[in-house]
């Protein structure tokens, strides 16, 4: 199955600042993918790349097999497309600015978009510009699906938006995945994310950290904390991706992916442990040790010390 | 019915809707024959993704909770109650079993565990 959305090696700097350095990424079709990652990390210069707003310094990257640079225009035709401040025209009405939309999309745009905003009750009479935060992000919602694209690109849609509105957006984006299309979301939202996310991909620095089914990572992903008998006591780093680790006085909390049944059991034997607890950790305390933590090479190999670093 | 999903507890969100359709039949809030929600109809209802619903449906149906009703949807089973009610032994089981490791644990005497447990039970019981 080709991927909707496909990067390849992208590299893009700005005066000063390597944004992303080396990104590689392939979105599944008719999933939902979502996209974490501290301010900063590079996520929506991603997305500017994607919807052709600005240009790589290096690699590729496609939407749908289209070039996102050279044929933008013709993606941008064939998505939709919601950012945390969506650019709408503030002195049209919300029916005005659906019919004037209507006209680079085929038939049935305007039906559709009409529906939408009355599902999302919003007053049709009024100017852009007298809406509210959440009733705009409502009308970019409307005018960014109405044309029921393939692939729905989301950049913090909800962002300051209250509970409500942003149960509309879920509501939306799950839908779009029912009937089998895309949808990329870029999100802090990470509760929400945790329940509509097919794929997750953490980007940290400019770069991909993690990227798998959300499934997957929480089911492979285990909290441990030990309980030693001194402070000072060294203990190997247990098999598996060690995300990160932590200190405080005689316990280690130890954020670990695919640690099997004989790499705990190798922590419960080890000298000076003496209670060793694991839990499922949720989506948040993933995010933020594999943003927090330094990122510990996979160990296949040989199992290394590590000292308090409290 | 109404569902509580609680993304972020470390149980799977598909682990929680199959426990809470379980409970839900074995309680007689769901009974047989009666439909349960399409998977789009779920998955926008609780606004969670619509695989995790289908993998919770399946597994329903794998463990003969729910069945097909052709053209229709999802029904649940007709001996599904007798079932979900042995479910829900299985799953309380496992609770209290983890409450008494943990009081075991915690160095508890057995005779200790047992006064305790009595207390409560009393307790609960005279309300």
């Amino acid at each position: 199955m080709t991927a909707v959305v496909s990067v390849n090696g992208v590299f893009k700097g700005f005066r000063g600042c390597q944004a992303l350095r080396g990104i590689d990424l392939q979105v599944p079709s008719g999933v939902v993918f979502a996209l974490l990652g501290e301010n900063g990390a590079g996520k929506t210069t991603l997305i500017r790349i994607l919807t052709g707003f600005l240009h790589a310094d290096a690699g590729s990257a496609e939407i749908l097999g289209l070039n996102c640079e050279t044929q933008s225009l013709t993606i941008r035709r064939q998505i939709g497309y919601v950012s945390d401040a969506p650019a709408l025209y503030d002195w049209m009405t919300v029916e005005r600015i659906g019919w004037f939309t209507s006209a680079f999309y085929p038939t049935g745009f305007q039906a559709n978009y009409e529906e939408l905003i009355r599902q999302f009750e919003v007053p049709v009479e009024r100017k852009i510009k007298q809406l509210s935060k959440g009733q705009r992000a409502k009308v970019a919602l409307a005018l960014a699906v109405a044309h029921e694209p393939e692939l729905l690109l989301l950049d913090e849609p909800t962002s300051g938006l209250d509970p409500l509105v942003r149960r509309q957006f879920l509501e939306s984006m799950v839908d779009r995945a029912a009937t089998g299309r895309t949808v990329l979301l870029s999100s802090h939202q990470i509760d929400e994310v945790e329940r509509v996310a097919d794929w997750v991909a953490i980007l940290r620095d400019g770069q991909v950290a993690l990227v798998e089914p959300l499934a997957k990572l929480k089911q492979s992903t285990q909290q441990v904390i030990l309980s030693l008998s001194d402070p000072l006591v060294e203990i190997p780093l247990p098999r598996g991706r060690v995300l990160h680790h932590t200190t405080r006085g005689r316990q280690r909390q130890i954020l670990v992916q695919d640690m099997d049944a004989d790499g705990l059991a190798a922590l419960r034997n080890t000298t000076g442990v003496q209670h060793v607890e694991t839990k499922t950790p949720s989506l948040e305390e993933i995010f933020i040790a594999c943003t927090r933590g330094e990122t510990v090479p996979a160990a296949d190999d040989l199992p290394q010390a590590f000292s308090p670093t409290a | 019915m109404f569902f509580s999903i609680d993304p972020s507890n470390g149980v799977p969100i598909y682990e929680q809707l199959v426990r809470q359709v379980k409970f839900a039949v074995a309680d007689g809030v769901l009974v047989s024959g009666q439909m349960i929600p399409s998977v789009r109809q779920l998955a926008q209802q609780l606004a969670i993704n619509p695989n995790t619903i289908a993998r919770a449906y399946t597994q329903l149906q794998t463990e003969l909770v729910i069945e097909p009703l052709r053209g229709r949807g999802m029904v649940v089973r007709k001996d599904a109650f007798t079932r979900c009610s042995k479910a829900r032994q299985t799953l309380l089981a496992a609770s209290l079993r983890g409450v008494l490791a943990e009081c075991l644990q915690s160095g508890l005497t057995r005779e200790e565990l047992v006064e305790l447990f009595e207390t409560e039970l009393m307790d609960l019981e005279s309300k």
